[in-house]
């Protein structure tokens, strides 16, 4: 589909989320732009599923839509209202998935000298394993851990998006990390461990 | 060949390493499809062109009820000129600044129901 790169670059995503209240046609087009990468990025990266990932990215961006006309300027950043959407959308269906354990079938056929299709079950198995785990932690942890790891942001970037203290952010983060550790141990013939 | 299993000293480091791994799975761009179904609902949900701005703040939400500050400084204008109106029928009239010291009562008690005040004002 053919787009106009982002002719407002320059322009904050809540102004432009007001021109779209307006009837900006154009607004939403630079929203869907800038917005829709990191949507289905962090989507694919929770769920690791193209069509699922696609869908939650169409949701959380039509809830964007609805909600533009009531948008208090100031609140919050729309980046931070849609990575939150985003992420509890994609918890929602991790907790709904069957926890089926891969099958080699759904592994494509490495390319030597690609990891072979036992090592990919493997990886598979321990993605998803960390990503039901994920799921299971409460969402301020969950933003905190995903923040960190997925996005590479640093605490004064995450306490910035969460609206909290930089301590706090470490605080969560810790807190996060000590849950996941404690949801994985049980899993480790799952995960491909031996020992 | 099978990896060890983390132990309780290096599963910090190992998570680090399972969520890096997890934070750098290639993703690619989304789908064409995708950025047209994205695009055909914000055009379903886009309000009529000059729609209503997004509310900023409850004074703000107070000040547009009242039609705004145009309409606002209409109001205290007009408060301003009743108040001074008010104030200069007080001290011309009489009759007016007898009212809320009962004579309104003296009225009633002298003149029935169907006199209509002319037989008191007449005398």
């Amino acid at each position: 589909m053919d787009m106009p790169l982002d002719m407002d670059a320059q322009t904050e995503d809540a102004v432009l989320l007001a021109r779209f209240a307006r009837g900006d046609a154009s607004a939403a087009r630079t929203l869907t732009l800038r917005l829709v990468p990191r949507a289905f990025a962090q989507a694919m990266r929770l769920l690791g599923d193209q069509a699922a990932a696609e869908d939650v990215a169409q949701e959380a961006m039509l809830r964007l839509w609805r909600v533009a006309p009531e948008w208090r300027d100031g609140e919050a950043k729309v980046t931070t209202w849609l990575y939150r959407v985003v992420a509890n959308l994609c918890m929602d269906r991790l907790r709904k998935r069957p926890k089926a354990p891969a099958a080699l079938d759904d592994v494509a056929d490495p390319a030597d000298p690609a990891p072979s299709a036992e090592a990919q079950l493997q990886t598979q198995a321990r993605n998803d394993a960390v990503r039901r785990a994920l799921a299971d932690l409460p969402e301020r942890q969950r933003l905190a851990v995903v923040l960190r790891h997925f996005e590479g942001a640093s605490n004064p970037q995450i306490a910035e998006q969460l609206g909290i203290s930089t301590e706090a952010v470490e605080s969560l983060t810790a807190r996060g990390k000590r849950a996941l550790a404690k949801a994985l141990k049980g899993q480790v013939a799952a995960l491909g461990y031996e020992g | 060949m099978t990896p060890k299993r983390p132990s309780d000293e290096n599963v910090d480091a190992w998570l680090d390493e399972a969520l890096g791994e997890l934070g750098r799975t290639p993703v690619g761009a989304p789908s064409d499809d995708l950025m047209s179904r994205v695009l055909g609902d914000a055009m379903s949900e886009m309000p009529a062109p000059g729609g209503p701005a997004p509310l900023r703040s409850a004074l703000r939400q107070i000040l547009q009820g009242l039609g705004g500050w145009p309409a606002l400084g209409g109001l205290a204008a007009a408060a301003a000129t009743g108040f001074i109106v008010g104030l200069g029928a007080l001290g011309t009239s009489a009759d007016a600044m007898a009212w809320p010291f009962g004579y309104d009562a003296l009225y009633q008690d002298q003149s029935g129901l169907d006199a209509f005040g002319w037989d008191f004002e007449e005398g």
